[in-house]
């Protein structure tokens, strides 16, 4: 469905996007995760024509982008706003009637959608009166309203409560049940962990991982076993294949070595240990996340700007 | 074209469908009557002003003093004759002046035909009084000179008047129209009220559109709109929709105020000026609508151009500057509408609304420099909406700093 091929867009001397390429499917949920500032929102924003790329291309069933295309896709921008005078109901029929739907259409399909997302008791009501997670849930009503084949969003958790938050992620896994090709960014690793099928993390531009979350998992994993146990537990930093243990108040944290293996730990703590619980620990993609991206070098630094050093290592 | 429709009619209910616009629309006429015709009724009558306090005069003749008692009567004050000759009965008057006891205080000297009379106001500035005055002592001197020479009064004012002209407009077919005053003075008074119709119109409702365009990027609804039709489709429906509802206002002032010429004028025995014939009317509509226009684009480019609203009105210079030529050059227009620069300016786009309104008013001009001039502002509109278009394709990203003119002609040319 859709396509990005070796994209690069430089804002003076930063490179915002350095060649990033990906694809997403239909019936598929690609992340595009990454810090702040990577250039996630850059990429989207080329991907909706808002920008043009320097170099690269960005295709829709092997076609160029074109106005037509733009009834097909669905964009929940990161920067979001509504006319704040215009009633709820009317700005959803608004957006609807953009996309190409009658006002009939667009009747039909807001009624349902305004009482999935808690908002019929709103229709009437001007969108200044809403409260911003209000706001952001119509906004993502109206990037949705047309049924698009791709939609786009743009951070779409950021600043809702953990009840809207649930209501967007039903909506997203039922968009991708229906076949639709989704595509979103965050830098909230618990949601990429939940929602996406593949993803690409991006730092300052470029690509550090790409496939999906196993497969990251599967490469990026450390090793590690959580132990609860009664006893003096000095020894196990002692014990061949351990790498490092951490102590916590009830437990202990032990990183096994590469190609070591948690049977052989339990074996050498038996009878010397009264164990309670032990765990294999996945490591969660938040924690490979922070690990890869502090070892690109780039760290998680502040809104909106990519490090102006980081121009020098091009 | 449906989506432009539906901009259109979207951006017409933001506008239209609100109590301010509602109440704007019934009330408008009757805010500008109180602000142009209130203050030169009451100009006219000074009695209104002053509660007629009495008008002092000091010293003067039989004569002279019959000549102000009319003068007083008229304006419905008395006359208190006194003397003032001693200094400190001369303060006390002039107190008196001051204190609004005395409307005026008018030193009358025995030979005040010769030696001149002196008027005491607390502004100065009573043009109405002064005016009075001046023509009932005038009047008295003069048939006195007269009877001192020994030529009788009423020959006097005869050898002294002057002679009839009656100024004919040639029309067309050799039509002669004849107006009773002067021909200038309701041309410039007609052409006057059209200029500041258009120019009252286009600021307001330019300045409305130039915010609409604003707003899409302070409230960050652009990228959305972006994402589902054209910037060119956005700008077009943004004009159009606010266009429409500021004529739909018009329209229902217009119709008001015919309304009101056709039945108070005749009530009060006015009659409208001979200027306002349904030809020109027809025309005044048809330029009208195209300044509104031309200025609703060039405001919608300032606003695709500027960074908050503070900022689209130190850009909108330029274009106010456009308007303001033709409203200080009127009376030299109105004069000589076929001199090189009337032309000129008729045919320039930024200035011929009115310009080419102000030919038509006074002598028709050749009927292809009418259309060369509507054909030159149609394609500047058009270009104009083009040019607001890209400007906002380009700046909407570009917030955090303000754009110079510089800049903002080097977006227009971005691909």
């Amino acid at each position: 469905m859709l396509k990005v091929e070796k994209v690069v867009k430089t804002y003076e001397t930063v490179h915002a996007v350095d060649g990033l390429s990906f694809e997403a499917r239909p019936g598929e949920i690609f992340g595009l995760i990454g810090p702040n500032g990577a250039g996630k929102s850059t990429t989207i924003r080329m991907i909706m024509n808002v920008i043009a790329p320097d170099s690269g291309s960005i295709s829709f069933d092997e076609k160029p982008f074109s106005e037509a295309m733009k009834a097909r896709i669905g964009y929940l921008p990161e920067e979001r706003g509504l006319y704040k005078k215009a009633k709820v109901e009317e700005m959803l029929l608004y957006l609807a009637e953009l996309k190409g739907l009658s006002r009939a259409e667009a009747r039909m399909q807001a009624a349902p959608l305004l009482e999935r997302f808690k908002l019929s008791d709103w229709r009437g009501h001007k969108i200044e009166d809403l409260s911003k997670g209000m706001a952001q849930k119509l906004q993502f009503i109206g990037s949705i309203i047309h049924d698009p084949d791709l939609v786009l969003f743009d951070e779409p958790f950021s600043g809702l409560d953990p009840v809207s938050q649930d209501l967007l992620l039903e909506a997203v896994l039922e968009l991708k049940a229906r076949g639709k090709t989704v595509l979103f960014s965050t830098h909230v690793m618990e949601h990429a962990e939940r929602l996406c099928d593949r993803l690409l993390l991006v730092c300052k531009g470029r690509e550090l991982f790409s496939g999906s979350v196993a497969e990251i998992k599967a490469r990026h994993g450390s090793n590690s076993v959580q132990i609860e146990f009664d006893g003096d537990a000095g020894f196990v930093a002692g014990l061949p294949g351990v790498e490092s243990v951490r102590a916590y108040p009830r437990w202990i944290e032990v990183g096994l070595k590469a190609g070591a293996s948690a049977d052989e730990l339990l074996a050498a703590l038996v009878g010397r240990l009264r164990i309670k619980r032990f765990e294999l620990m996945t490591p969660s993609l938040h924690s490979i996340f922070v690990r890869l991206v502090n070892d690109a070098g780039a760290g998680v630094d502040r809104d909106g700007g990519v490090p102006v050093a980081s121009s020098k290592e091009h | 074209m449906p989506k432009l429709f539906a901009v259109i009619r979207h951006e017409f209910k933001l506008a239209a469908a609100n109590k301010t616009f509602v109440v704007l629309t019934i009330l408008g006429p009757f805010l500008i009557l109180a602000i142009t015709v209130l203050p030169g009724l009451l100009s006219m009558n000074p009695k209104t002003l002053s509660g007629g306090t009495p008008i002092a005069v000091s010293g003067g003749d039989a004569a002279g003093l019959a000549a102000l008692e009319a003068v007083a009567a008229n304006a419905g004050r008395s006359l208190v004759v006194m003397s003032v000759d001693a200094d400190d009965a001369r303060s006390a008057a002039k107190a008196k002046v001051l204190d609004e006891s005395y409307a005026a205080l008018i030193l009358l000297p025995a030979d005040w035909i010769d030696a001149g009379v002196t008027l005491y106001t607390k502004t100065g500035t009573d043009a109405f009084l002064y005016g009075a005055v001046r023509e009932a002592l005038g009047s008295v001197a003069r048939s006195a000179r007269a009877a001192q020479s020994g030529i009788d009064p009423e020959l006097a004012r005869t050898l002294v008047q002057g002679v009839d002209l009656s100024v004919r407009k040639v029309g067309g077919g050799a039509v002669e129209e004849e107006h009773a005053e002067s021909n200038f003075e309701t041309t410039l008074f007609t052409a006057m009220a059209f200029v500041m119709l258009i120019y009252m119109t286009t600021i307001l409702y330019g300045q409305l559109i130039g915010r609409s365009v604003v707003q899409e990027k302070t409230s960050k609804t652009v990228e959305i709109m972006l994402s589902s039709l054209s910037a060119r489709e956005l700008m077009f429906g943004k004009i159009l929709g606010l266009g429409i509802a500021g004529l739909l206002q018009y329209a229902v002032w217009t119709g008001m105020a015919m309304l009101l010429s056709k039945l108070v004028l005749p009530a009060l025995g006015l009659a409208a000026p001979h200027a306002v014939s349904a030809a020109n009317l027809g025309w005044l509509v048809l330029f009208f609508v195209l300044a509104f226009f031309l200025y609703a684009s060039g405001y919608a480019a300032i606003g695709a151009a500027a960074e908050d609203e503070h900022h689209l009105g130190q850009l909108a210079w330029p274009l106010l500057i456009f308007l303001i030529i033709p409203l200080v050059m009127i009376s030299s227009f109105v004069m000589n509408p076929g001199s090189g620069l009337s032309v000129a300016l008729s045919l320039f786009p930024m200035t011929s609304p009115i310009v080419m309104l102000i030919r038509i008013l006074v002598s028709p001009p050749p009927l292809w420099q009418i259309a060369l001039a509507l054909s030159l502002l149609a394609g500047t509109i058009y270009a104009m909406v083009a040019f607001a278009a890209r400007i906002f394709r380009v700046g909407m990203l570009m917030t955090g700093k303000r754009a110079t003119f510089k800049e903002i002609l080097k977006w227009a040319r971005v691909r």
